[in-house]
């Protein structure tokens, strides 16, 4: 469902995908919090206009989406495949954004910034993410003047965007290193490297499927690369520190690893009804399976388009009818049931 | 001063409106000014808000109270934002906002950002986007646009210059780019 996606590098099979995000904003125009709903919708009609051919510079074929008049279950669908951010989800006012096909590459226009470039790439390759935000900035800047300061760099809405305007993310599974008695410090000590580390999916302090994303926490006094040079040793090593735990695992519990895994498979397999966070640990649990090379599929399958297909608004989707909670779960396990292949 | 409603007391409440660019002073004593409505600024002389420990908690309480006064009385001419909304939701209006209230905020990037000062990437096609810009226009609403961002941009060069001379503290470059600012600012309100 997300054609972007694929599967992880065999050398480094912890990390999901990478991000990068530039918070952009035209000069002719006083920032998105400030505008009138008149002027956004010209200022946001002048951009669409002016970068018509933006397909040709991202080498893919771009649809114009009206982002005040999508639906809440569209928006929410977005959201979920990492499109857009909540922001986005909430703000009402005039708001368009350019989506190639493979939904990989997006542009907001009126967001939190009036420009919004995102870039998505599976495996760690934040720097090739961050080259071709980089060229799509510079397509769009050579049209549309940017509001640029000696000093503080490119001028954003919030001041924790001021200078680069550059969010580099990567996500990384850490199903073992994150059960360690000290993993939340770790995490809370990231904070001195510079690097924020969130959980991916769950509500307040809870994680589910062991998802955690890695991010710049600064802006500014740092170049772009610095910034990918960052995030990408972090997750390299948060991606070695998983990978040794589990060798260990392997090579002391490898019964009971197996015995986990494979229950996570029948339960997924055989469930009729499945709550997000149940399903979400047992397909972190198959996702370390496949990874370790403990259970093998009959056909290719990819564990993380399952995380992001039994996502609530997705499901809600493919429904055609509102559904509630029981349902959902309903339409969930048959979701799993339908889509995981046999075992060899 | 003695306060323009009573005209009895020394007026001690100094207080600015600014609606779609028109600025408004007015100056009022504090027992006025209570039974005025101010808006959401009513709160401030009643007494319910602690309005002075709250900017001052922000600002590190080392700030004497009066400049605190005057900080929340800088509105932003481009946008209208203040400082104290600025404070409120962290965000700023537009691009001019990190000009008029830099001496505010300097400290505060520095410390969120662990540096003031950009090293990254420059945009790459602003010269040229800008020239042709304020370049000759043949005449109409176009010409008029152009005419005050440059006036605008020509205030935001000043200021920038200004604030370099005040870093080298070169007060004579510094007070002659005040003067100049202050001469397009009010050349612009004349105009308008």
């Amino acid at each position: 469902m997300v054609s972007w996606y694929q599967e992880p590098d065999r050398d480094r099979k912890n990390i999901i995908f990478s991000k990068v995000r530039l918070a952009r904003n035209w000069n002719e125009y006083v920032f998105p919090s400030r505008l009138s709903d008149a002027e956004a919708k010209e200022m946001v009609g002048r951009l669409c206009e002016g970068l018509k051919d933006i397909g040709n510079q991202i080498g893919q074929e771009c649809s114009l989406l009206d982002l005040s008049q999508a639906g809440e279950l569209e928006l929410k669908m977005l959201k979920e495949r990492r499109v857009i951010n909540s922001a986005i989800l909430k703000k009402k006012a005039p708001m368009s954004m350019y989506l190639s096909e493979k939904e990989d590459v997006s542009v907001v226009f009126n967001g939190s910034d009036h420009i919004r470039i995102q870039v998505l790439k599976s495996g760690l390759h934040v720097g090739e993410a961050w080259q071709k935000a980089s060229q799509l900035d510079d397509f769009i800047n050579a049209r549309f003047p940017y509001a640029f300061d000696e000093k503080y760099g490119y001028l954003t809405a919030f001041p924790t965007n001021v200078g680069t305007g550059m969010h580099a993310a990567v996500v990384v599974h850490l199903p073992s290193l994150s059960m360690g008695k000290k993993f939340p410090s770790m995490i809370a000590d990231m904070g001195r490297f510079g690097v924020a580390v969130r959980g991916l999916y769950g509500e307040g302090r809870e994680n589910y499927g062991a998802f955690y994303e890695i991010s710049n926490q600064k802006t500014m006094g740092l170049t772009e690369q610095d910034i990918v040079d960052l995030v990408t040793r972090v997750a390299l090593q948060l991606d070695e520190q998983e990978t040794q735990v589990r060798n260990m695992t392997l090579k002391n519990h490898r019964l009971i690893r197996e015995d986990e895994i494979y229950k996570s498979y029948g339960l997924l397999r055989y469930a009729r009804r499945i709550g997000m966070k149940e399903a979400m640990s047992y397909l972190s649990q198959l996702m370390t399976g496949t990874a370790d090379e403990l259970i093998g599929f009959a056909e290719p399958c990819s564990v993380f388009q399952l995380i992001l297909g039994i996502q609530n608004a997705n499901l809600q989707n493919l429904s055609k009818k509102p559904l509630d909670k029981g349902e959902l779960d309903a339409a969930r396990a048959e979701y799993l049931r339908e889509r995981l292949p046999e075992l060899v | 001063m003695l306060c323009e409603r009573c005209k009895i007391r020394e007026a001690n409440i100094q207080y600015t409106e600014v609606i779609n660019g028109t600025r408004t002073e007015h100056h009022f004593c504090a027992q006025c000014a209570r039974d005025l409505d101010f808006g959401q600024y009513s709160a401030i002389f009643d007494g319910e808000f602690p309005f002075a420990e709250f900017l001052s908690a922000l600002l590190g309480g080392e700030t004497p109270a009066q400049k605190q006064e005057k900080y929340q009385q800088i509105v932003c001419p481009t946008c209208g934002m203040t400082y104290e909304e600025f404070v409120k939701n962290s965000c700023f209006g537009c691009a001019d906002c990190y000009g008029v209230f830099d001496v505010l905020i300097h400290d505060n990037i520095k410390q969120l950002q662990g540096s003031d000062c950009h090293k990254g990437k420059r945009p790459a096609y602003q010269g040229a986007a800008e020239a042709a810009q304020s370049g000759p226009q043949d005449g109409g609403e176009d010409g008029a646009a152009g005419e005050t961002r440059s006036v605008e941009e020509q205030i935001r060069a000043l200021d920038r210059k200004l604030k370099d001379a005040l870093r080298k503290e070169e007060y004579e470059t510094a007070a002659w780019c005040r003067d100049q600012i202050r001469a397009l600012k009010e050349g612009a309100r004349e105009d308008g």
